[in-house]
């Protein structure tokens, strides 16, 4: 049995076709599997080496490089915090303490309710609106303790 | 003071084709389809323009480097790096957002250039607005023509698609950004050939920086003498800084090339809350820091060359009294290790033990001997690696040693018995 629905299927075979190569298609195939599956499984890989007759190797190489893909299923909502100079020049290392507090968890890791995960990341390109969050692939910038409840508030 | 990629920033609407179109837009490609490639060519030899995405390699002399479709049959492509993710640079996601249809228009000019009749805008994963924002303006870019089969006529037919990134630093690298499109791990290639002979897929492909392209319907339209008489003599033209740090007003300032260092500062407010300026990190983390003694530094890429430093990709960086210049290092060294793509040993092992070093001395657990290991370790990396984030390990390093001693003396000081 499949790890996708039959739509889900044709998204992923649309991917293999949409450029001049179809390896070209192989990064946004993982990202749409980071996105349904919030990881991405062996399963997962097994499937697109299949798909885009490549070995499983060139799947797993591509899913283990890039750090937008994980090996275990991020939390329901992902949160980002930028360490990079200028967001730390702006206070991210507060924003740390301050998220794990709220979230109850360490830098890295997904609440017990599967809701929320924490992780610190390399520079997110605002360094003019540092602290800089990306919150489910949206960036946010200034964040405080206020717009980290917000934000945490706003999540379902 | 004259400026281009940013002169109509102040319309609100002006990432729409309608507006992009009422201020001009377009009218470069038009004239460049009309022109020809040679005169085309010739104004663009002229112009001085420089890669912007921080090689500052001349793009002229780029464009002529691809092989001609006589020598090497078969398509080539034009790949724009919109994969910005080094700390303190975010110029692109400025321009991508307020001007992507200026982008747009440089790219097919450029493609017509080398005759490329496909091109791809990579654009890095976290910029998922500026991706949407791009895929309307491609969408309405071809809905009215200029993109498309035979633009105005011409007979030239260009068509471009998107492509995100998935989070990793070294994909901004030319040929690492060309492995990624491929679908594998961003590993740098060690060149020749380079991309203009052999790039994506094994075909000739020009792979440019978003503000580098989008710089060209300037030089199309005013002419590449007037383009490069903005700037100075090897660098033509304006650039775009980005001004983050210790700042009052952090943001994307536009200058002529060769502006001193402290307009650049003056223009976003000068140091914030009145403190007192300590450095600038001039173009990006892994360009090695100014004194505030240096800011008369004409910044072209011939200016901070001089003090030792690179234009970079404009990525300004202000430190003020307060900043701890082991706590800088150890943050640019841990970026680097996390951004190593582990290819080459002496940078990944290089940027580790940086790391390592550095934390230590942060700890409170540094000696005067690890001063004289991240000296003597740092000169074994640079040009032993195949790329530029290797060349980097432990240069930011060892000028912030050299110009901020007692900073590095308190974190590891002289330990006895």
């Amino acid at each position: 049995m499949s790890a996708f629905t039959p739509e889900q299927e044709k998204v992923l075979q649309a991917w293999t076709e949409r450029y001049p190569y179809p390896n070209m298609g192989l990064l946004e195939a993982l990202r749409q599997v980071q996105e349904w599956h919030r990881c991405v499984t062996d399963e997962d890989e097994e499937y697109l080496a299949k798909l885009f007759e490549v070995p499983r190797s060139r799947i797993h190489e591509a899913a283990t490089f890039f750090p937008s893909f994980t090996a275990k299923p991020t939390g329901r909502h992902r949160i980002g915090l930028c360490r990079g100079l200028s967001c730390c020049l702006a206070g991210s290392q507060e924003m740390c303490r301050c998220l794990e507090k709220k979230l109850g968890v360490r830098e890295g890791e997904t609440t017990a309710d599967g809701k929320f995960s924490f992780e610190t990341t390399e520079c997110l390109g605002a360094c003019d609106h540092g602290p800089a969050l990306i919150v489910n692939d949206e960036l946010q910038g200034r964040a405080t303790e206020h717009l980290i409840g917000k934000l945490m508030g706003e999540m379902k | 003071m004259i400026t281009l990629l940013t002169e109509h920033f102040n319309e609100p609407k002006l990432h729409e084709l309608e507006t992009y179109r009422r201020l001009g837009g377009y009218e470069g490609l038009k004239k460049a389809l009309v022109m020809g490639r040679e005169p085309l060519m010739a104004e663009m030899d002229k112009s001085n323009l420089r890669g912007l995405g921080g090689a500052g390699f001349g793009a002229a002399m780029k464009w002529r480097t691809v092989t001609p479709e006589a020598k090497d049959p078969g398509p080539r492509y034009v790949v724009v790096n919109c994969d910005e993710s080094e700390p303190g640079c975010f110029k692109d996601r400025v321009l991508v957002t307020r001007s992507p249809h200026q982008l747009i228009e440089g790219l097919l000019i450029a493609a017509y250039a080398i005759d490329a009749r496909r091109a791809f805008i990579f654009i890095r994963g976290e910029y998922e607005v500026q991706h949407g924002i791009l895929r309307q303006a491609l969408d309405d870019a071809r809905a009215a023509g200029f993109i498309g089969k035979s633009l105005f006529d011409s007979g030239f037919s260009c068509d471009i698609d998107l492509m995100r990134g998935a989070g990793a630093y070294i994909s901004g690298l030319d040929t690492a950004l060309l492995e990624t499109m491929e679908g594998k791990k961003a590993w740098p290639r060690q060149p020749p050939p380079f991309p203009t002979a052999s790039g994506l897929m094994g075909r000739p492909t020009l792979v440019h920086n978003v503000e580098t392209l989008s710089m060209v319907p300037h030089i199309v339209l005013q002419g590449g003498v007037w383009f490069a008489r903005l700037g100075t003599a090897k660098s033509g033209g304006t650039v775009l800084f980005s001004v983050s740090g210790h700042v009052e007003r952090p943001g994307v300032y536009e200058f002529p090339m060769g502006a001193p260092l402290k307009d650049i500062i003056a223009a976003a407010g000068g140091v914030k809350a009145g403190k007192k300026l300590k450095a600038v990190i001039p173009g990006g983390v892994s360009t090695p820091v100014l004194t505030a003694e240096e800011l008369d530094t004409p910044m072209d890429f011939e200016g901070p060359r001089a003090k030792g430093s690179f234009l970079g990709a404009g990525g300004v960086i202000v430190l003020d009294e307060s900043a701890d210049m082991v706590m800088v290092a150890h943050n640019i060294e841990r970026f680097l290790a996390h951004e190593s793509c582990g290819q080459c040993t002496p940078c990944r092992q290089g940027s580790f033990w940086h790391e390592r070093i550095l934390e230590r001395g942060l700890n409170g657990g540094g000696t005067a001997e690890d001063i004289a290991t991240l000296e003597r370790a740092g000169e074994n990396i640079t040009g032993k690696v195949i790329c530029a984030l290797g060349d980097t390990v432990g240069v930011v390093t060892r000028a912030l040693m050299k110009k901020f001693p007692q900073d590095f003396k308190d974190r590891f000081p002289q330990r006895h018995g």
